[in-house]
């Protein structure tokens, strides 16, 4: 009886499955070209994934801009249209996305905030074909065809932080934990330049397997017979949270500061106040940074998404920025020419939540600060005016 | 002794009972009854928000425990009434609708707490000083309160008449029927048991890790390599398989790093589904 009853159920879920699927295809294909006033932006965020915690506060960010943008008038004259696409999954399944868009969709220009090793492959796959603009903290070097790049270098993130670390708290030995893919591995290198410019050695160099589910009680039992003076951390998300609250309860917080270069607000909150003494974090944009620019922002995204409005960070303020660069960009070069985008790059000044950024290389100059975390906030201890990217693009 | 080798050893002896204590509602749920519940991570995860309620709320600790056997066992409860219930002995079916089950409680939390991490106070907080060593007295609370659960289980298992009625069942369901057993009710006992097994380890390891709604990821797979390798249905099994995955990991980690640890544990478990797939103490 049960096996009779089975298969018709199975072959009709099939069969709606089927007429679902043809459905959901239809729209693509009568789709009506009359939209094509909008100006379409491709925003690929974390939708999905360990990293979807940043989704909301990206999405918020980045709608905040458009609505102010399209107010104004909108890209030359065109209002904007988001297009929020997950790219918190594999980087294969972004390149997916990608091409539907620039296909289907025919997206002007693309607003990336993901991790590198998203990036590399969807700059193989968008091939310049449209502007794309890339975000959040990175590991430099990027020169690619008519990408432009939005991100805290090397440089502006490690260099000065480093160099206050090892000259003003005294750290002579740096010990290096990272995730173990490309801008960790990137940002290391980086830093054993600074380290050995400022007369330091690094006590060692460590990662762990990216996505895997992490301890690390093995790796903090290392750092504790190395005695480092400090320990500079790429990990990311949920890593580092695990990292630092084990760390602490290991009590090796008392002795040793650490440097973490994508410690934000959400991930300071997982890290929690026991764990967080003697922790620095190191980045363009926090949410109590000071500056009118950001109290302004900040009022804004009250006014809009509310009390409740997902927490702010750098991973969502960079998307804000990422949509005015696209306004900025697209309306000095009077279109989405390559050649024109490159050109009109130069010299481009780009309102962020943090304050203006002026364009050299396709790369950004811009203030970076220096946090002490006091408990799950950051005190802003140190900040440096104007840093230059050290990433600039030839052509 | 050489401190560094006392703490690695500590943290081998760590890693192996936590995981067994993590596995231990699988090791029910999988071992005993055959469901393969993928749900078992989502399980850990509710008992760590449950550990995260009482302390934001500023109740002592030890509250967690009573109010995460409540809602696991309530919530297992209901899951093996109206899902398991007509599946028992269809061991992929089981796993596709616990596969369903794990992504509604993973929506279901996102829904209630959101996606960010949630950290809780360690409630032993400090190190202690251990053979010459510091070691965080909250780990060493958790060493010796795993093992306790665990000889704790397994006593009442070998002793109790409910013990053998289990035994009875899995061994022969039709035989322990026929004797008068409510297979029936003494399953769903099992299966409840399971899930308050697995929200009672999510309360032990919560002040240690990010509490998150995907935080049951990180446990699903290691347990059932636990199982995997340990073998089904005994004790020995399950201390034999967490002793393997979690002290080849931390040793491997100790002795080289990470990356490595990570990888004996894949290629050991692969290597035991294909040429030991009933595991180190094979049910008899």
């Amino acid at each position: 009886m049960t096996i009779q009853k089975q298969g018709p159920t199975r072959r009709t879920l099939l069969s709606a499955a089927a007429a679902g699927a043809a459905f959901g295809t239809l729209p693509g294909l009568i789709r009506p070209a009359a939209a094509a006033d909008e100006f379409k932006i491709g925003l690929f965020i974390a939708l999905s994934g360990p990293a979807s915690l940043f989704g909301p506060t990206q999405r918020a960010c980045a709608e905040l801009a458009a609505e102010e943008v399209n107010k104004a008038g909108g890209i030359l004259g065109r209002q904007i249209k988001l297009i929020p696409t997950d790219a918190g999954g594999p980087p294969a399944e972004s390149t997916k996305s990608a091409i539907r868009l620039m296909l289907e969709e025919k997206v002007d220009l693309f607003v990336g905030s993901h991790d590198s090793a998203t990036r590399e492959a969807l700059v193989a796959t968008i091939k310049g074909k449209v502007p794309y603009i890339y975000t959040p903290v990175y590991e430099g070097g990027e020169c690619a065809f008519n990408t432009y790049v939005l991100a805290d270098t090397p440089e502006q993130q490690i260099r000065p932080s480093l160099t206050w670390m090892m000259k003003e708290k005294g750290a002579k030995s740096i010990y290096m934990i990272g995730d173990d893919y490309v801008w960790p591995r990137k940002c290391n290198e980086h830093a054993k330049q600074y380290i050995a410019e400022n007369g330091g050695k690094v006590a060692a160099e460590e990662y762990v397997p990216f996505g895997a589910p992490n301890k690390f009680e093995e790796v903090v039992t290392r750092i504790k017979s190395v005695k480092p003076d400090a320990v500079l951390i790429t990990l990311v998300g949920a890593d580092n949270v695990n990292f630092n609250r084990t760390f602490a309860g290991f009590g090796l917080d008392k002795d040793i500061a650490r440097l973490s270069l994508l410690l934000e607000e959400n991930t300071l909150l997982g890290v929690g106040a026991e764990s967080s003494k003697n922790l620095y974090s190191s980045m363009s944009y926090y949410a109590n940074a000071p500056g009118d620019a950001n109290k302004k922002f900040k009022q804004a995204y009250v006014a809009k998404f509310g009390d409740k409005a997902p927490q702010l960070s750098l991973i969502g303020a960079d998307c804000y920025a990422g949509v005015y660069c696209a306004k900025e960009l697209v309306t000095k070069a009077g279109g989405t020419n390559a050649q024109k985008c490159m050109a009109a790059s130069e010299g481009l000044t780009i309102p962020s939540a943090a304050g203006p950024w002026i364009m050299h290389g396709r790369h950004v100059d811009k203030t970076m600060f220096l946090a002490d975390c006091k408990g799950t906030e950051f005190d802003i201890i140190k900040t440096f005016p104007n840093v230059k990217s050290g990433d600039e693009c030839k052509a | 002794m050489d401190p560094l080798i006392v703490t690695q050893a500590i943290n081998v002896l760590y890693a192996v009972s936590t995981l067994a204590v993590l596995a231990l509602g699988l090791a029910v749920i999988f071992g005993l009854l055959g469901v393969l519940n993928i749900a078992h991570g989502e399980f850990i995860m509710i008992g760590a928000y449950c550990a995260y309620i009482t302390q934001s709320n500023g109740w002592p600790y030890l509250a967690a425990l009573p109010l995460t056997l409540m809602i696991c066992g309530l919530l297992g409860a209901v899951v093996e009434w109206t899902m398991i219930r007509p599946l028992y002995r269809r061991p992929f079916d089981t796993l596709v609708v616990t596969w369903g089950l794990s992504l509604l409680l993973r929506k279901i939390a996102e829904a209630i707490f959101g996606l960010g991490y949630r950290s809780l106070a360690i409630p032993l907080p400090g190190t202690v000083q251990f053979f010459g060593t510091e070691y965080p007295i909250y780990r060493l609370v958790l060493i010796a309160l795993s093992c306790a659960v665990v000889a704790g289980l397994v006593i009442w298992y070998g002793r109790s008449r409910t013990g053998s009625q289990i035994r009875a069942m899995v061994s022969n369901p039709e035989l322990a029927q026929a004797y008068g057993i409510s297979v029936r009710r003494l399953a769903a006992g099992t299966f409840i048991t399971g899930t308050c097994l697995a929200g009672l380890g999510g309360v032990m390891v919560a002040p240690l890790v990010p509490v998150q709604p995907f935080m049951g990821l990180d446990y699903v797979l290691r347990t059932f390599f636990v199982l995997i390798v340990g073998g089904l249905g005994s004790v020995p099994g399950l201390l034999s398989g967490a002793a393997v995955i979690g002290g080849f990991d931390s040793v491997v980690s100790a002795a080289t790093n990470a990356t490595n640890g990570y990888f004996a544990v894949l290629v050991l478990s692969i290597l035991f589904l294909w040429l030991r797939p009933r595991g180190i103490v094979a049910r008899g």
